[in-house]
C-alpha cells in the first residue's frame, strides 16, 4: 500500500513537471496550403492634401517673446540685432527705512548665449548704449541700427571658440564704470543693443526674457552706512530684464502661394486631407507620412537647425484651432536642404480613423517659434505653387480575409 | 469539472498539427488515458472514454476521470522545420452506474477537433521603393467541444445498448500579424473570433458472448455545425456520421486484445469548407490494435502493461487529392490505490503523420487521474 502510493506521487510529480513546460506553437508556415485565408497584403498610396484647404497663417509668437533673440553678421537668411532694456537701478537702497546713496565699484552685464555656430571661430559680441526712452517692443532694425555705432560702444565680449552656450559677460571697473552710469534724471534705465562679428558670417541666439534667459546687469557698489559699527556694506543691485527683442534688416517674406513656417513674427501653417473610406474605415495602417516639399533651400545656423513640429488639430477652429500636444510628430529641419521633408504621423491617421470626429487637419509649427534663423517654405495647394502640395504617404492592410472556419 | 468546461470550451483540446491548419481541424480522438496506452483499441469498451455510450456500464461505480497530454512535436514542411510542444487537457468525465439499475449515466466534456497552431512566414515585399523584409504569422487558438450527456442500459446479462447527446460547442480565436524588419512600420495585427454551435447524438452496444469474448458498435451523426465570425452567421458545415466497431478478446486470464475501426464521413463537410475558400476534406477511418498484459492475477489494475498501434486517415487535406494520413505506436500502463478509490493511468505514445512533403512526428504523453469517491 505504502510503495503504492509513493509509486503514484511519483508518478504525478513527474506528470506535473511533464504539464508545466511552457508551449510553443510555432512551425514554419508553406503558403497557400498553411495559409488559410491567404497572406496579408500591404498596400502603398500618396495622398494629396486637400485642394485650398491649407493656409498659412502669421502672427503667433513676436519677436522677443520666443526662448531666445538672434544676432547676427551678414547671415543670408536674415541680418538681426538683439535689444534689451533692463529693470531700472535706482540711484539710492534703503537702509533702516531710510534711503542711502551708495558708489559703484564695478558693473557686469551678462548675457546668456544659448547657441551659436560652433563652425565659426572668432565670434565677438558687442554692446552698445541705448537710449534709456528706448523701447524694444516697437524697435525696428532702420531705428537701431544707427544707435549701435562707435560712440555708443560700452564693450566687446570675446567668446572662446570652445564655449557654445552659458553666460558671457562684460565687466566695467574704475573709470569704465562711467560707461555704464546712469545719468539722474533718467528713470534709472540702462539699454543696450547687441551686435556680432566673426571670421565669417554667422549667428548667435541669446536668452530672452520670455523663458527666464534674459540679460542681466549686475552693479557691486558699496554703501556708507555711518550710523552703525559696520560703516560700509558691499552689496550688489542686479537687475534683470523689463523688455528685450531683436529686430531684422528685411523680414522674411514667405514667396505666394507657398506655406512658411517660422519666421518672426512666427507663422504656422495648417494642412487638411480627407482619408478615401477604404483606409478610414477598415485599413490598419501600419506607416503613415507627412511629406512637405520645400520651395528652396531651408536658411538657417548650420549647427543649430530648428525642429518642425507637426500637431494634429483638435478641432478646425482656423487660426485659432486646438492644437493635441500630447501626439506631436518632429522632423529636424536640414539647414540648406532642398530634399522633401518627411515627417511620421501614423498615430495621427489611426487617431483619425478611430475619432471621426477628429477634423483630419494637422498644424505645421516651428521649434522654437521667433527663435530661430530657420524659416521653412513648403509647397502649397495653391495651383500656383512653385513646388507640390503637401502629401501624406499610407502604407496599410486592409481586413485579413480569414477563411470561414 | 465538466460543467466548467462547458463554460470554457478552449480549455479541452486534444494534441495539434499541421493537418489540422485547414477544415476544423485536427480531429480529437476522445479517449482517457487508459485506452491510449494501447493505441485507442479498447476504446468502444472504455467508460472512462466518449466513444461508445454503452461503455458507461464498465464504470463499476460513480468515477470521475481527468486526463492531461503534453505534445512534443517535430513538423516538417516545404518552408522549414520546427520542434514545437504544448500541453492540453483533452478528456474530462464523469460517470457511473445509478445503484439498484441496471442503468448508468454519464457526463463527458471531449476534445471534438484542435487548431490551435501558430505558422510563421517570412516573405521580402517592395514599399516604398525599398525591400522590405516582413515576418507573417497566423495564429489559432480553440476548436471544436463535445459536451456528451449519455446514458446506457444493460439488456439482460449479454446486451448493453447506449445512446447520447453531444452538443457541440467551442471558439477559434485567430490572428494575422504582419511584422515589418523596418521598425519605422507598425505591425499590423487583426484577429477575428469564430464560433461554433452544433448538435449531434449517437447510439451504441456492447455485446459480450461469455467471459472472455465481446463486441461493440457505435453511430454517430453530428448534423451540422454553424459557423459564426464575430457574432455574424458566415457558414454551415456539415459535421460526419460516425461508424465504429470494435471486439475484444481474452485469450488467457492475463491478456486482453481488442481491434476497433471508425469511419466518419468528412467528406460531407467537403463542399461547405470548398464554399468558404477552404481545400475540402475527405472520408476517414481510424483502426487500431492493441493489448493489455496483467503481470499479477491477483491484483489486475496494479501496473498493468498496454500497447498498441493504429493507422488512420486524417480529413482535411492540405493539398488536394493528397489526404493526410498518421500512424502511431503506444505503450502505457496505470495503478489503482486508496482502496481502488484513485488510480493514475499514462501513456506514451509516437504519431507520425505526412502528407506529401509535410510530416510531423510527435511524442505525446498521456496522464489520467481517475477518482472514485
Amino acid at each position: 500500500m505504502r510503495r503504492s502510493v509513493l509509486c503514484a506521487a511519483g508518478v504525478v510529480a513527474a506528470a506535473a513537471g511533464m504539464l508545466a513546460c511552457q508551449e510553443n506553437l510555432t512551425s514554419p508556415g508553406q503558403c497557400p496550403e498553411l495559409c488559410p485565408g491567404g497572406t496579408p497584403v500591404v498596400f502603398d498610396t500618396v495622398l494629396s492634401a486637400v485642394q485650398g484647404g491649407d493656409e498659412s497663417v502669421p502672427g503667433y509668437v513676436s519677436p522677443g517673446q520666443g526662448s531666445a533673440l538672434l544676432v547676427s553678421n551678414g547671415l543670408p537668411s536674415t541680418e538681426a540685432r538683439a535689444v534689451y532694456r533692463y529693470v531700472a537701478r535706482f540711484d539710492s537702497i534703503a537702509v533702516r527705512d531710510t534711503a542711502r546713496a551708495y558708489t559703484i565699484d564695478s558693473v557686469m552685464l551678462v548675457l546668456n548665449l544659448v547657441a551659436r555656430d560652433t563652425l565659426v571661430n572668432g565670434l565677438k559680441v558687442y554692446l552698445y548704449r541705448l537710449p534709456p526712452e528706448f523701447d524694444p517692443t516697437v524697435a525696428t532694425f532702420d531705428g537701431v541700427e544707427p544707435l549701435l555705432n562707435d560712440a555708443a560702444l560700452l564693450d566687446s565680449i570675446a567668446v572662446p571658440d570652445s564655449v557654445n552656450s552659458g553666460p558671457i559677460f562684460a565687466m566695467f571697473r574704475g573709470v569704465d564704470t562711467s560707461k555704464v552710469s546712469i545719468p539722474l534724471g533718467t528713470g534709472g534705465v540702462l539699454a543696450i543693443g547687441v551686435k556680432i562679428a566673426a571670421e565669417s558670417p554667422t549667428g548667435i541666439r541669446l536668452g530672452s526674457l520670455a523663458f527666464s534667459t534674459g540679460a542681466t546687469f549686475n552693479s557691486f557698489v558699496t554703501l556708507d552706512v555711518p550710523d552703525t559699527t559696520t560703516s560700509i556694506v558691499h552689496q550688489t543691485v542686479a537687475r534683470g530684464t523689463q523688455s528685450n527683442s531683436f529686430v531684422t534688416q528685411s523680414p522674411f517674406a514667405a514667396p505666394p502661394a507657398t506655406l512658411l513656417v517660422g519666421g518672426e513674427p512666427s507663422s504656422r501653417s495648417f494642412v487638411r486631407f480627407d482619408l478615401p473610406p477604404r483606409i478610414k474605415d477598415s485599413a490598419s495602417v501600419v506607416k503613415a507620412t507627412l511629406e512637405l516639399l520645400p520651395a528652396g533651400p531651408i536658411p538657417g545656423l548650420a549647427t543649430d537647425p530648428a525642429i518642425l513640429d507637426v500637431l494634429p488639430v483638435l478641432s478646425d477652429l482656423g487660426p485659432k484651432s486646438p492644437l493635441d500636444e500630447q501626439r506631436i510628430s518632429q522632423a529636424t529641419l536640414p539647414i540648406g536642404g532642398t530634399d522633401t521633408v518627411r515627417v511620421d504621423v501614423t498615430q495621427m491617421v489611426k487617431l483619425w480613423q478611430s475619432a471621426s470626429e477628429r477634423p483630419q487637419e494637422v498644424a505645421l509649427r516651428l521649434r522654437p517659434e521667433a527663435a530661430s534663423f530657420t524659416r521653412a517654405v513648403f509647397g502649397s495647394t495653391d495651383p500656383v505653387s512653385p513646388v507640390g502640395s503637401p502629401r501624406l504617404h499610407v502604407t496599410y492592410l486592409l481586413a485579413f480575409p480569414f477563411e470561414n472556419p | 469539472m465538466v460543467s466548467f468546461c462547458a463554460l470554457v470550451p478552449g480549455l479541452a483540446s486534444a494534441q495539434s498539427s499541421q493537418f489540422g491548419v485547414r477544415g476544423l481541424g485536427a480531429p480529437g480522438r476522445m479517449l482517457s488515458a487508459h485506452a491510449v496506452g494501447s493505441a485507442g483499441a479498447f476504446g468502444l469498451f472504455d467508460g472512462e472514454s466518449s466513444l461508445n455510450p454503452a461503455a458507461l456500464t464498465t464504470l463499476p461505480t460513480l468515477t470521475a476521470a481527468f486526463t492531461a497530454l503534453q505534445d512534443y512535436r517535430h513538423v516538417e514542411n516545404p518552408a522549414g522545420t520546427a520542434s514545437v510542444r504544448e500541453s492540453r487537457f483533452p478528456q474530462l468525465g464523469i460517470g457511473g452506474p445509478l445503484k439498484g439499475l441496471p442503468l448508468a449515466l454519464g457526463i463527458s466534456f471531449s476534445n471534438y477537433t484542435s487548431r490551435d497552431f501558430t505558422l510563421a512566414t517570412s516573405d521580402e515585399i517592395l514599399l516604398r521603393g525599398v525591400a522590405v523584409p516582413v515576418s507573417d504569422t497566423f495564429s489559432s487558438r480553440g476548436g471544436l467541444s463535445d459536451l456528451r450527456f449519455a446514458g446506457a442500459y444493460k439488456l439482460g446479462g449479454a446486451w448493453v445498448v447506449g445512446g447520447s447527446l453531444h452538443l457541440i460547442t467551442g471558439s477559434n480565436r485567430i490572428t494575422s500579424a504582419r511584422s515589418f524588419a523596418d521598425a519605422t512600420f507598425l505591425t499590423a495585427r487583426q484577429s477575428s473570433e469564430i464560433s461554433y454551435a452544433g448538435v449531434g447524438f449517437d447510439v451504441g452496444v456492447v455485446r459480450t458472448f461469455g467471459p472472455n469474448f465481446s463486441l461493440a458498435a457505435v453511430a454517430r451523426s453530428d448534423g451540422h455545425v454553424a459557423v459564426d465570425r464575430d457574432s455574424a452567421r458566415v457558414a454551415q458545415v456539415d459535421l460526419p456520421y460516425t461508424f465504429g466497431f470494435g471486439v475484444r478478446w481474452h485469450p488467457r486470464p492475463s491478456v486482453e486484445v481488442a481491434t476497433n475501426m471508425i469511419a466518419r464521413t468528412w467528406s460531407g463537410a467537403n463542399s461547405d469548407l470548398l464554399a468558404q475558400g477552404g481545400t475540402g476534406s475527405e472520408n476517414t477511418v481510424q483502426v487500431a490494435v492493441g493489448a493489455e498484459l496483467v503481470p499479477d492475477l491477483k491484483h489486475p489494475n496494479r501496473r498493468p502493461i498496454r500497447f498498441g498501434a493504429r493507422y488512420g486517415t486524417l480529413p482535411f487535406v492540405l493539398v488536394a487529392g493528397d489526404q493526410p494520413t498518421e500512424f502511431g505506436v503506444s505503450v502505457g500502463s496505470g495503478i489503482r490505490f486508496a482502496q481502488q478509490r484513485a488510480g493514475i493511468d499514462l501513456g506514451l505514445e509516437h504519431v507520425w503523420r505526412s502528407a506529401g512533403d509535410y510530416s510531423e512526428r510527435t511524442f505525446l504523453v498521456t496522464l489520467g487521474v481517475t477518482i472514485r469517491p
